[in-house]
């Protein structure tokens, strides 16, 4: 913990578990309502069966608990910045294929790219305050999907969005509950 | 006719041998060449086979034809059996000889030919997998044939396993001496990926010139479009993201491994019956589709362990444009709008789109258009020296096209940009320049702009300003004739001059006031003489805004006699009249306004009032929305008339006003918006002379006539026993609201505490109604009513406008003091009379009547009292409570009726408990405590203890239940105690009731004497009572209102001792007083 040592450091600390606990939350609860209405709208089936999309992180993560909070951290961030360059082929799908309509749905999905965008960057900071260097995002982006059809995308869509829902309730928890070297601390703030 | 068989036989064999020589001109024996065929493929060269015998398939055969004698014969040796040479017109020889057999001869005539065209190739079948189309390619080998010839293609279509026909089709061509790449599509109504599709072809030549046999070629070789579930490992849904028109057929096929199990196919929210196109793909057919929603419809094939699916967009395809308009806003660019008509139900990618193409230059444009059902618009780029242009506007989605046109001369149709920068510059009072500026190239052609004038005073006015046009330029305009001090907005909007098209936006509003100018003209003026006469009050009109031309800050009063100045004031506003003391002389009043730019022209009066005689006042009540005022004509009054008037609101003073009328005028119609319905207005025509005005008659006028606020307020001045005097006060002014018409009244009886309707309406008919017209009456009579009675009397005014609220009073008449004391008079004259003759009789007979009432020596059996006594005892049988037989001393006894009751012999004697318990049930008392009295002797106290039954007129016992209120009509009021000693005491010995009972009743002095010798009496006054003796039968059983059970009653005349307490016949005490009163009164219930 290098930055453990600094008490305006640790506070910094806490201040931005907190607001990060807070955005995670309004994050989960506005996913959660983006997810109703995709599914209503995309004319899906709330059962549906989605295999696992490429590309999309997992947030069932077995024993994710013994993580050091640095690797929580890192993960976090990297599940994020994929979110956030699916959410932003989601939106511009949505756009070629809606165009000016539905747009209530086009605001909804826009609104959660930048509730993810500004956690990517709230877990970016607090990786800074670890003075852990920020791995650096690939200059050329994920190579980009193959062709999809219409239904794939919508069902991709789908995978996305409640996977973003569970990683948005694993980042509450993991912002809020303290990891197995701290004890105290919140655990994605902590180092091993 | 076929008789004989061996004939039969001949027959037979010779029409074989016909046929052999026909169909194959087979020359030799058995061994040598024979069943040569020929068959062509082109209709130029035949190929022709034969069969030989195994001896002569070794070795070459020679092969000779000739097609007529003059040809030289063809000869070449052949190894095979078969040689192409060329058809013949008619006939070919063919010599056929192999080794080691004979030379055979064959003759072929054409129609031995059979014609079967070359079996057709496939050149390409090429699959469209997003529209499920197949192209098939194949030459025609047009080339090979001498001339043209149709030709007939049959195609087949096959698919599943196993395979089935799909289709077939046949396809007609022309050949035309070439080799003609032919082309066939064919939409399949399920999608090409669902399973394999195969395809084969063959031909058909109609030669008709050629007289062989004709067949069609064998089948191509069958060419296959593999299916997706050909494929391994792919599955999916098919077609993929197809967009539909609505009301389309569509079959979807799910391909899947084949050790999948599908679960179910949906289409939305419903699922379809599969059907089974292969072991690894099923299908469903959705009928009439409906247009989706702006996602699509999903197609969801649901595996054991994965969804596949694809989505469909069912739409319309594009409607045409319509109202296609294309105008110039500023020759820069032509503007384009239209109505996109019915959405197509597609979005996104799939959304219709529109291009602007112009066939003139061949310029194409994309147009963005935006909004779902809004006028589309798309601006195309004017060109250099291009006047006219013919515009396409092509419209495309997935599903179709449409498109509009639209020629149109751009000169024509120009609808300039909304003006800017609108300023406005003041010339002077009454006129202003604007400046504006639009932006466009408009050098071609001539504006024409609307300027738009609007001020609060005045309706809008538009003025309209051509002007050359100019590139990007700014344009002015003067307006003149403004109204001075007036606020004005300007707002302007252009169009092309030459060829109107259509007006721009109206440009921003700005606003300007005009500054002020002198008033136009002198106020409108009026002049009084003051009540006093000394002064005079001179009137004026403020000026309209349009007549001010500006604010009017004073006027100016001045009083000239013959060119002299006599007076001037300044009055500043808002005063509307001024006072000039001018004594008994006249003058001519002048009177300016002025504003802040100038002085009006002065208006002028002479304050002369003429004489005048008979001045009338007449009524009027306005008709429409005027008060109509008429006169006749007065040819003397050479400058007209004024009518002027006065209103005035409760309290305030008279405001007046007037009005001037040419003196061709007899009838005039005076509005005026302050007139209300209700107010008295005062109406003064005055006619004018040269001299000065003379008043010539009074109007006084109602806007509408109301009900009077109030009735008249009234008094009764006098009062008699049959009439009253009634005065009334005029109403004021304010609270008449019309004109009278009448005043009711209305009397009627009546106490005042009585709640009572309205006499008007209560219907009573006792209602006395009179009706005053006269109006100049203050009082009336009522006559014609009843002494001491109360009346109640209403009056109420009526108008025009109805009847006003009633004020009314209550009145009681006098006594009629004639009738009382005549009533007194003649009662005490006849008591006076008859004393005085009474005096005078026993004057005159003294010595008789000593001799007979008062001898000195008394003799018993001349006493006419002892006679008196007797006859009453022994005459009067049927008055049993009078019978004194056997006349013995009365005694009095006192019965208990449960326990012995001592015996009362002193008849004076009462019972205190008889007096004090008084039960207020009657019953109770009589059970418990009724006494009887009895006034019988002994013998008759016998017949009690052995009671008759036969007899009730025996007894002669009185029952008292209760003694304790005597009824005393006639007892005087001074008298009262006296009577209450004896009444409260209870029981009463006969002979002091009667003493009492004579001294109310005055007998005469022969009954008097009878009571006296009378003993006992009846406890009642019988003279008081009407009604039959209780002894009848009759009353006996009656429900009589009057039976008093309780009452103290004889047992004898079972006669009620007091009578009962609201018998409303029995005289009550103030009743008595009345009597002699009502008895001078015509009605007795009054």
């Amino acid at each position: 913990m290098a930055a453990a040592d600094s008490p305006s450091a640790a506070l910094r600390r806490r201040d931005l578990c907190s607001r990060g606990i807070r955005l995670a939350g309004k994050m989960r609860a506005d996913v959660v309502d983006l997810l109703d209405a995709y599914v209503e709208q995309q004319g899906l089936d709330a059962s549906a069966s989605v295999a696992a999309v490429e590309g999309v992180p997992l947030a069932a993560v077995e024993r994710w608990d013994e993580q050091t909070g640095t690797q929580r951290l890192l993960e976090n961030l990297a599940a994020y910045r994929a979110f956030r360059a699916l959410l932003a082929q989601m939106l511009e799908e949505q756009r070629e294929q809606l165009g000016e309509a539905d747009a209530g749905l086009g605001r909804a999905l826009a609104a959660v790219l930048l509730q993810v965008s500004a956690f990517a960057y709230h877990l970016e900071e607090l990786l800074r305050l670890e003075s852990r260097g920020i791995p650096g995002e690939e200059e050329d982006g994920p190579p980009p999907p193959p062709r999809l059809s219409r239904f794939e995308q919508k069902l991709r869509g789908l995978g996305v969005l409640r996977e973003l829902a569970h990683w948005a309730v694993r980042s509450e928890r993991q912002l809020a509950k303290p990891s197995p070297a701290s004890g105290a601390a919140p655990g994605l703030a902590e180092s091993p | 006719m076929w008789k004989n068989s061996s004939l039969r036989c001949l027959l037979a064999l010779a029409i074989l041998c016909l046929r052999s020589l026909i169909y194959s001109q087979e020359i030799g024996s058995l061994g040598d060449p024979q069943n040569l065929k020929c068959v062509t493929h082109n209709l130029q060269k035949m190929l022709c086979t034969w069969d030989v015998s195994s001896r002569g398939r070794r070795g070459q055969t020679d092969f000779c034809y000739t097609t007529n004698d003059l040809t030289p014969q063809v000869c070449f040796k052949t190894k095979e059996r078969r040689v192409e040479i060329p058809i013949p017109e008619s006939s070919i020889t063919v010599t056929i000889k192999s080794s080691g057999t004979a030379t055979k001869e064959f003759v072929i005539h054409q129609k031995d030919i059979s014609f079967v065209p070359i079996t057709p190739h496939i050149l390409s079948l090429m699959p469209d997998f997003p529209t499920s189309t197949l192209n098939l390619k194949w030459s025609d080998n047009g080339s090979v044939f001498p001339y043209g010839l149709d030709a007939l293609w049959q195609i087949q279509i096959l698919r599943k396993e196993p395979m089935e026909v799909v289709t077939q089709v046949t396809y007609y061509s022309k050949l035309t001496h070439e080799d003609v790449i032919l082309s066939w599509n064919w939409t399949s109504d399920m999608p090409l990926e669902c399973t394999s599709h195969y395809v084969k072809i063959r031909c058909y030549i109609n030669a008709t010139q050629f007289v062989g046999s004709k067949d069609w070629s064998d089948w191509s070789p069958t060419e296959v479009i593999p299916g997706k579930d050909t494929e391994p490992g792919e599955s999916g849904v098919f077609p993929l993201d197809p967009v539909v028109a609505v009301g389309s057929d569509l079959t979807f096929c799910c391909v899947h491994e084949e050790d999948q199990r599908i679960t179910n196919m949906t289409y939305g929210s419903k699922s379809y019956t599969m059907m089974q196109l292969s072991s690894r793909s099923h299908a469903i057919r959705v009928l009439n589709a409906n247009v989706s929603n702006s996602s699509g419809t999903n197609v969801v094939c649901r595996l054991e362990n994965a969804w596949e699916g694809s989505v469909v967009f069912v739409g319309y395809a594009p409607d045409t444009p319509q109202n296609l308009s294309c105008e110039t806003p500023n020759f820069l660019i032509i503007k384009c709008t239209w109505k996109p008509g019915r959405p197509s139900g597609l979005y996104g990618e799939r959304r219709t789109k529109y291009s602007l193409f112009e066939r003139t230059s061949g310029r194409n444009v994309s147009c963005e258009v935006s909004g779902l059902n809004k006028d589309h618009v798309c601006d195309f780029p004017v060109l250099p020296a291009q006047k006219t242009y013919d515009f396409i506007l092509g419209v495309s989605n997935p599903i179709g096209q449409a498109k509009s046109s639209l020629l149109v001369d751009i000169t024509q149709r120009v609808h300039p940009k909304t003006p800017e920068k609108l300023t406005v510059t003041e010339n002077n009072s009454t006129s202003i320049q604007l400046r504006w500026f639009i932006n466009g190239s408009f050098a071609e052609i001539r504006l024409l702009c609307q300027l738009e004038i609007s001020s609060s005073h005045s309706e809008r006015k538009l003025q309209n300003v051509s002007t050359p046009g100019r590139k990007s330029s700014t344009y002015t305009a003067q307006v003149n004739e403004l109204h001075p001090h007036t606020k004005y907005q300007f707002r302007v909007r252009c169009s092309d001059a030459d060829h109107f098209w259509r007006w721009s936006d109206w440009s921003r509003g700005v606003e300007q006031t005009t500054s002020e100018a002198p008033p136009a003209r002198g106020p409108d003026i009026w002049r009084e003489r003051s009540p006093s006469g000394e002064n005079v009050i001179v009137f004026w009109k403020p000026l309209s805004p349009s007549e001010s031309n500006g604010i009017i800050v004073s006027h100016e009063v001045s009083c000239y006699l013959l060119d002299m100045l006599l007076e001037h004031k300044v009055v500043l506003e808002p005063s509307n009249s001024t006072e000039i003391k001018l004594g008994k002389s006249d003058c001519v009043i002048s009177v300016v306004a002025r504003n802040n730019a100038g002085s009006s022209p002065p208006s002028r009066i002479t304050s002369v009032e003429l004489p005048s005689d008979n001045v009338t006042t007449d009524q009027a009540v306005a008709v429409g929305n005027g008060i109509n005022i008429s006169w006749d004509s007065y040819p003397n009054m050479t400058c007209g008339y004024i009518v002027k008037w006065c209103h005035s609101s409760g309290s305030e003073p008279c405001s007046v006003d007037w009005q001037k009328f040419p003196s061709n005028t007899t009838s005039v119609v005076i509005k005026s918006a302050l007139f209300k319905p209700g107010v008295r207005y005062n109406f003064s025509l005055y006619g004018c002379k040269s001299m000065g005005y003379q008043l010539l008659k009074n109007v006084t006028g109602y806007m509408k006539e109301l009900p009077p606020k109030t009735a008249p307020n009234f008094i009764v001045e006098e009062t008699s026993s049959d009439s009253i005097l009634v005065k009334w006060e005029d109403i004021p002014i304010e609270e008449c609201r019309g004109f009278f018409k009448r005043i009711s009244s209305f009397l009627c009886k009546g106490e005042k505490d009585a709640l009572k309707p309205r006499l008007s309406e209560s219907g009573n008919p006792e209602l006395k109604v009179n009706n005053i017209t006269d109006l100049t009456k203050k009082s009336m009579k009522i006559l014609d009513l009843q002494g001491k009675t109360s009346y109640q009397l209403e009056l109420q005014a009526y108008t025009a406008g109805g009847l006003s609220p009633p004020n009314s009073l209550y009145v009681v008449t006098k006594e009629d003091s004639v009738g009382l004391i005549i009533a007194i008079l003649i009662p005490v004259a006849v008591v006076v009379l008859l004393g005085v003759l009474a005096s005078i009789f026993c004057y005159r007979k003294r010595e008789w009547i000593k001799e007979t009432f008062y001898p000195e020596i008394p003799n018993p059996e001349n006493s006419k009292a002892l006679q008196f006594q007797r006859n009453i005892c022994e005459g009067n049988k049927t008055l049993k409570t009078l019978e004194m037989n056997p006349c013995t001393p009365n005694s009095v006894e006192v019965v208990e009726t449960q326990s012995t009751a001592p015996k009362i012999e002193d008849t004076e004697m009462m019972s205190p408990a008889a007096e004090t318990t008084v039960p207020e049930d009657g019953s109770e008392s009589e059970m418990e405590n009724h006494v009887v009295v009895s006034y019988c002797p002994p013998i008759i106290e016998e017949e009690i203890s052995n009671p008759p039954t036969d007899e009730p007129g025996g007894s002669s016992q009185v029952v008292y239940i209760d003694i304790q209120s005597m009824y005393q009509p006639q007892i005087k009021p001074e008298e009262e105690p006296e009577i209450d000693l004896v009444t409260t005491a209870g029981y009463k010995p006969q002979m002091q009731l009667s003493i009492s009972a004579l001294k109310i009743e005055g007998h005469s002095p022969v009954e008097e004497e009878l009571d006296k010798t009378a003993g006992y009496r009846p406890q009642a006054n019988t003279n008081a009572w009407n009604m039959g003796t209780p002894d009848s039968p009759g009353s006996v059983e009656s429900n009589n209102e009057n039976a008093s059970f309780g009452s103290p009653c004889s047992i004898n005349s079972r006669q009620f001792l007091l009578p009962p307490k609201d018998d409303e016949d029995s005289p009550k005490p103030i009743n008595t007083a009345w009597s002699f009163t009502h008895f001078f009164q015509n009605k007795p219930n009054d």
